[in-house]
């Protein structure tokens, strides 16, 4: 399997192989768990499809990315799918759940994940452990029985993957990457649909392109959802400004906690959402948001934030407001845009980051 | 003869001007044409008819920067820079007290915070809509069948405002469609739109807060009635200079000349 290869054409071979396909909505949900059903998980964010039909379940002021993923499945296009998987993002997502299992008849099963939002204590950790039994118990209804010791090989795959991923964050981080930020963002979202060890090999090509002496560039850090439209980030690589650190959602937010080398293999995986960074998805307190941009910023010698939020997204947006003034007290400038997944950048979008990029200077 | 002459050229949505400095950052001519369909046409109407009232020939030019929602489409350029950037800079040159500038233009209007050293601190810009912008103004007037000049003055004649509840360009202009179906005195109307734009502004300028005296830039700080209404909120006058649209124009040049 190349790079080259279409998403479509790699999920129709994977299926051919016998492996079963999940359409996993976001964000967070125990990929090791699917792997070990020999299921793999293909997420749905960003489907390039034109908003029609979903518009009639929908409320205007839901965010593109629960239209799209309704879209897509309304317009019979996640058809090489074997079930859905609804992680309990945020209200939209859910209410996207109830739509898809309660009134429309799609004839897949649908799962759900309903991973605790207050992530401090043993409540919460009980919680999660609970709510991983349950999804295996549902897994098992459809796909048979999981093979615990099939369990822990994944768990290591998975800690092979997140280490390389880990690796490919610092070089970034320190310049170190001879890539540019759309070929990066790229390839870290093929994990969004890559089986893991196809992906691994991906990483490994990629630890390839590691150099020597740092490049020169500016650097800033990312922060919201997903790095879309895709012409943010070629807008920043026409500039020769480098993103040294992201708190993405579909990035560094969830992509860089690797489960432990517990014995128990459901202690092993919730060990690795318990460690992961605060995040708007999961309430995190705001004093620990803003702790933990200033960190990224400091560490990665970024020279601001810039907060691309997707419209109508509200976990994101209620944070903003407090997040900017924290930063903006400590030196740190930062930039907010709202943009749709899948229209292209307006102009007056680009005038805000051009000017962002000409305050924060050389 | 030297090339120590340096020019800006801001092709906005309704207008397009060039700006001419010399190497002390004296403005020796400015020019402001009609942007119309063509921006690249534009531009270079505009430095032509700026060189020409300096008496310069092209050659003397040592660079030119463009800026503007146009500005890509100046093939003359030796750079790009953003309005915001632009405006910052030739606010700070026209008058070196202010920290924060509106800027109210065609397409966008925005709010910037300018450091002692003029570069830029913070700033917001509106959204994709019209709404807060001189396009705001010019689809009421014409809609009202008043000349875009003497809006801001109506605007100051009325008594009391008519609430617009709309800041939407094309809901708000429904709206006063039925303010004139149920009588309402058009000057009430105006006031009312006036309001609502600089309502809107406001809160950009909330965002990026007020910091020490306030300029206002653009083609609508032509309009009194916007201006009295947003002195009115900032508790302070206006620095307006006495041809606003261009200073995106000199800024462009004075970053061009450094």
């Amino acid at each position: 399997m190349t790079t080259s290869d279409t998403r479509r054409d790699y999920l129709q071979n994977q299926k051919s192989s016998g492996r079963k396909l999940l359409g996993v909505f976001p964000a967070q949900f125990p990929r090791e768990l699917l792997w070990a059903f020999n299921i793999l998980p293909v997420e749905i964010w960003d489907p390039p499809v034109e908003i029609a039909q979903a518009n009639a379940h929908l409320q205007p002021y839901i965010c593109s990315i629960v239209r799209g993923g309704l879209e897509l499945i309304l317009q019979g296009k996640s058809s090489l799918v074997d079930g859905y998987l609804f992680p309990h993002t945020c209200d939209s997502l859910q209410n996207l759940a109830s739509i898809v299992n309660d009134h429309l008849d799609t004839g897949k099963p649908c799962f759900f994940f309903y991973h605790p939002k207050a992530v401090d204590g043993q409540p919460a950790r009980e919680f999660y452990r609970n709510q991983l039994t349950q999804l295996i118990d549902r897994l098992e209804q459809h796909f048979g029985s999981i093979n615990i010791e099939r369990l822990q090989e994944c768990i290591q795959t998975s800690r092979r993957l997140y280490s390389q991923l880990n690796e490919l964050f610092n070089l970034r981080k320190q310049g170190l990457l001879q890539i540019t930020n759309s070929d990066f963002y790229a390839t870290l979202r093929r994990s969004e649909f890559l089986w893991p060890t196809d992906y691994i090999s991906e990483l490994e090509l990629l630890l390839t392109q590691k150099c020597v002496k740092p490049l020169p560039s500016r650097a800033v850090v990312l922060s919201g959802i997903l790095p879309n439209p895709p012409e943010i980030l070629s807008l920043l690589d026409q500039h020769k400004i480098r993103i040294a650190a992201d708190d993405l959602l579909n990035g560094q937010r969830r992509m860089t906690f690797l489960p432990t080398n517990a014995n128990d293999p459901l202690e092993a995986i919730t060990d690795a959402y318990f460690a992961q960074p605060p995040c708007s998805t999961k309430d995190s307190a705001i004093a620990e948001r803003l702790k933990h941009l200033q960190k990224l910023t400091v560490d990665s010698k970024s020279k601001g934030v810039i907060f691309n939020i997707i419209k109508f997204c509200e976990p994101e947006l209620f944070d903003l407001p407090q997040l900017r003034a924290g930063l903006r007290s400590t030196g740190i400038p930062s930039l907010v845009i709202e943009t749709e997944i899948n229209q292209v950048l307006s102009g007056q979008i680009v005038t805000r980051l051009e000017a962002f990029l000409e305050m924060i200077g050389d | 003869m030297p090339n120590d002459y340096f020019a800006g050229i801001d092709v906005g949505s309704l207008s397009t001007e060039a700006v001419i400095v010399d190497s002390n950052k004296h403005l020796l001519s400015y020019s402001i044409v009609n942007t119309g369909i063509n921006s690249s046409a534009a531009a270079e109407e505009a430095l032509s008819e700026a060189l020409q009232k300096a008496e310069l020939p092209r050659n003397r030019i040592a660079k030119i920067i463009a800026t503007g929602y146009g500005r890509a489409a100046v093939g003359a350029a030796h750079k790009r820079m953003t309005e915001i950037t632009c405006h910052a800079a030739g606010a700070q040159q026209l008058f070196p007290e202010v920290r924060t500038v509106i800027d109210i233009g065609g397409q966008d209007s925005k709010v910037i915070h300018i450091g002692q050293d003029g570069q830029l601190v913070d700033f917001a810009m509106n959204d994709k809509c019209a709404a807060g912008t001189g396009r705001f103004l010019e689809i009421m007037a014409k809609r009202l069948e008043v000349k875009l000049e003497k809006l801001g003055d109506l605007a100051l004649l009325a008594e009391k405002a008519v609430s617009i509840s709309n800041t939407c360009t094309v809901f708000a202009e429904s709206e006063v469609v039925s303010l004139v179906a149920q009588n309402h005195p058009i000057d009430e109307i105006i006031r009312g739109l006036h309001v609502a734009i600089v309502n809107r502004i406001w809160n950009q300028v909330q965002t990026v807060g007020v910091h020490g005296q306030v300029a206002l830039t653009g083609g609508v700080a032509l309009n009194r009635g916007v201006v009295n209404l947003l002195e009115e909120k900032l508790e302070q006058t206006l620095e307006i200079y006495s041809e606003p649209q261009i200073v995106g124009a000199l800024g462009a040049a004075i970053l061009a000349s450094k």
